[in-house]
């Protein structure tokens, strides 16, 4: 460095052609600025990881969320979960499982053991006696098994044990428990996956998009117009409206009980939204003759709650589990409680028939490709400040404000881990071999 | 560009009562709050923070001539005396032991405690910056935003200053960071406006945006401490000195997982003085655990701003004795609020002042 004339790092540009008239202002947009930061998600909460079908006993996965890779065992039927990486040179232990016995979890390159329990390095298989064996380890994640799903709470390195918060306060909110506050006069009260003989049907699969463009579809109510053509809509008969308009200050209602989740509730189907059955102009009307009734509601860290959907006593929840900047895990789960033997096989029939085909592929497969359309403004962080919000879009930014105020953490950009440099001569031998990047570690077969 | 320490402002020669010729050399141990013990020689009417800084052990000072406080330290065992002269110190804070350093003589063996880290002050540097935005935030406070320049880099810990070499003159003046390390290379100050300051009077007819300015830090021991979530911070920042509170805050708020509950008292003169109200707004929505107390101490009441000073603001609602407390602001303003919350039951050890130091 000499002393001759210093140089800015960059030019700025300024940007025009916005109009004065958005809703997303300079303030409000500042009021979400942390949301905005959140490209890699929202840390030290509890995710979905795996159906528990997808983990058999002794089986070993290797997953991401919000740029963490982790590793899950299930040995006596317990899962377990720690990070996915060799303290020692990095190594996924998931794309070579290795486990010599009940406790421990060995690295199939160099023998790094760590307990599974604590991730604490137990052993090197050929270096007994090293002196690291005892002072380190990897991070391990809290674990818990509910309705045939795997949670993990993904959480920082240095997350203490005691903070970590009860599942329930990162999935949505529970009825009747809470039917007196969000009224629900026109179906019957929606389950929980933490409901007794509760039984979750679903799919998850890769999302090629930021996280959070996934999960504000899910709660728009202006989107539903891309669902306007839909096999089941119409085969139906389903009113389901052009766009909802906001009518009234009241339309959403934060969810911050202290002890609870954190998110907002969409009073939807009563006198504070408006559904907008036609557009004059453009001479469209729906024609549908039944009325679908169905409310959303979002907590942290993106968990959707489409309640009385897709039928009547069924709740169809989502999760957009962040993996890295630009690809999110879509997960969608419907929700039913099934007393008997009788009621789980005929809720799995009409899952496999009816719901599957039309509802998770058919009528969320629009979500995914109109999720797919926005990426590409979004990828560069740019879209964020140049979006041009409208009144409907009052729910995005209320769900962005909430956001802001009450996760966990924001997810550092994710360092070592698959995908975060976006150029890897792997990532490219992969697309060549046809495989997209995704969720799971690839495992090294020989 | 160097990145060598070097003395912020010209060692005082206190009129030629150098090291005396007795040639005696005493032995003076500091022990750290890390628990590092290093132990100087240092020689009869030396002064301790001269031989530190030669001895190259990072000692937090600025003005070097008794009136910052940045240079405190606690005399545990041995004596040691400062140099007659001006001294922010108070009488009953010498007479608990507390030393300047930079005033302060060894007369024999001496042991000292200092409230930091041996590795919180690390090496300041030099830098260049681009001056990107001068804007007056109320009568007499401008937010200055600087962005260093390529090639040029420093790091700082939230509560730090730096000092900026004012334009057209070689005095430098310090100023508290009101941002992160995360938005680096930009950085934020907040300056009050004197009627006839030299800073002032750069800001008000000289500066611009694109202009360069030459700096250097980061200086000074008031910054945050490292605390369990559980413990309630309280900061009371009189004028400018909500800057390093703001860099604390934000610091913490993009800290995972726990939050601490934090009361900010801030206040200012006037009405008109007052300043940073929606930025103080907009952490209050980002943090819940965050309650702000606004105070003007002359003035008509109005919503969300009390009259009284923020001293006042701070007692007014329950406080936990195990709480730590920042204190920047005047001088009086400190004094006053180091008494307040002694009185409430905190321990001296966590309360962390730094104060406004007289400049033109």
């Amino acid at each position: 460095m000499n002393d001759s004339t210093p140089i800015r790092r960059r030019v700025r540009t300024a940007t025009g052609g916005i109009s004065d008239s958005r809703v997303n202002d300079a303030k409000t947009q500042s009021q979400y600025q942390p949301y905005k930061d959140a490209a890699w998600g929202f840390i030290n909460h509890w995710y979905p990881a795996l159906f528990s079908e997808e983990l058999g006993e002794d089986a070993v996965e290797g997953i991401q969320i919000c740029g963490i890779p982790i590793v899950l065992r299930r040995v006596n039927g317990k899962v377990f979960a720690l990070k996915d990486q060799c303290i020692h040179r990095g190594v996924r232990l998931s794309a070579k499982p290795m486990c010599f016995d009940k406790k421990s979890i060995t690295c199939w390159y160099h023998g790094f053991t760590f307990d599974l329990e604590t991730g604490t390095l137990v052993t090197i298989v050929a270096n007994e006696e090293d002196k690291l064996i005892g002072t380190t380890g990897i991070t391990s994640y809290p674990v818990q098994e509910v309705c045939g799903m795997i949670f993990v709470f993904v959480r920082a390195d240095d997350f203490p044990d005691a903070d970590v918060p009860p599942l329930s306060h990162d999935l949505p909110v529970r009825f009747p428990e809470r039917s007196e506050e969000f009224p629900h006069p026109l179906w019957p009260a929606a389950p929980s996956i933490l409901d007794e003989n509760a039984v979750a049907l679903g799919m998850h699969r890769t999302g090629f998009t930021n996280w959070r463009i996934a999960c504000e579809n899910g709660f728009d109510n202006a989107h539903i117009l891309v669902h306007k053509d839909n096999t089941i809509v119409q085969a139906m008969n389903w009113v389901l409206p052009l766009g909802i308009l906001p009518t009234s200050d009241d339309c959403i209602s934060p969810i911050e009980d202290e002890d609870g989740p954190k998110g907002m509730m969409q009073w939807l189907f009563t006198d504070r939204w408006a559904p907008v059955l036609e557009n004059k102009m453009l001479d469209i009307k729906v024609e549908g003759l039944n009325g679908r009734f169905y409310r959303t509601s979002v907590v942290l860290p993106g968990v959707l709650m489409v309640e009385n959907w897709p039928e009547e006593h069924i709740v169809q929840y989502e999760w957009y589990v962040p993996i890295t900047e630009d690809t999110h895990e879509y997960w969608e789960v419907l929700v039913k409680v099934c007393p008997d033997e009788k009621a789980q096989k005929d809720f799995k029939y009409r899952f496999d028939r009816v719901f599957l085909p039309l509802c998770l592929h058919g009528f969320n497969d629009c979500d995914l490709y109109a999720r797919e359309a926005m990426h590409d403004f979004y990828a560069d962080g740019t879209g964020w400040d140049n979006e041009q919000l409208v009144s409907t879009d009052v729910s995005p930014i209320t769900w962005r404000k909430i956001a802001s105020r009450w996760n966990r953490g924001i997810a550092p950009p994710g360092r070592g881990v698959e995908n975060a440099t976006k150029h890897s001569p792997i990532k490219y031998r992969r697309l060549s071999e046809g495989k997209a990047p995704g969720y799971f570690v690839e495992k090294i077969n020989d | 560009m160097t990145d060598i320490a070097r003395p912020i402002a010209p060692v005082p020669l206190s009129g030629g009562d150098g090291p005396a010729s007795s040639g005696a050399v005493h032995t003076v141990a500091l022990h750290f709050s890390d628990g590092v013990e290093r132990v100087l020689q240092v020689a009869e009417g030396e002064l301790v923070l001269d031989a530190a800084i030669a001895a190259g052990v990072g000692i937090s000072h600025q003005c070097r001539s008794g009136s910052c406080t940045s240079c405190i330290a606690r005399l545990t065992s041995g004596s040691a005396e400062m140099r007659s002269g001006s001294c922010s110190l108070l009488a009953s804070e010498k007479a608990a032991g507390h030393r300047l350093l930079c005033l302060t003589e060894a007369s024999g063996p001496a042991s000292f405690t200092l409230p930091y880290g041996s590795t919180s002050i690390g090496a300041a540097t030099e830098a260049q910056a681009f001056i990107n935005t001068i804007e007056q935030l109320a009568s007499d406070v401008v937010r200055l935003e600087l962005e260093l320049a390529d090639g040029f880099w420093l790091d700082f810990k939230p509560g730090q200053f730096i000092q900026i070499k004012v334009p057209g003159s070689d005095a430098m003046r310090s100023y508290s960071i009101a941002s992160t390390v995360a938005d680096l290379p930009r950085i934020e100050l907040l300056i009050r406006l004197l009627p006839d300051g030299l800073t002032s009077d750069w800001l008000r007819n000289r500066a611009r945006p694109e202009d360069v300015v030459s700096l250097s830090g980061p200086y000074g021991s008031f910054f945050l401490r490292a605390a369990p979530a559980t413990i309630p911070h309280l900061m009371v920042a009189g004028g400018t000195g909500l800057a390093p509170m703001l860099s604390m805050i934000d610091t913490l708020r993009a800290r995972p997982g726990r939050k601490p509950k934090i009361v900010l008292s801030f206040g200012c003169a006037t009405r008109d003085g007052l300043f940073h109200l929606e930025p103080l707004e907009l952490r209050q929505h980002w943090m819940p655990s965050l309650e702000t107390r606004i105070s003007i101490d002359r003035g008509a009441p109005e919503d969300g701003v009390r009259v009284g000073n923020p001293v006042a603001a701070i007692l007014d609602g329950p406080i936990d004795p195990a709480s730590v407390a920042y204190l920047c602001g005047p001088p009086g303003m400190v004094s006053a609020a180091r008494d307040a919350l002694e009185a409430a039951g905190l321990s001296p050890e966590n309360i962390f002042a730094e104060q406004f130091v007289a400049s033109t």
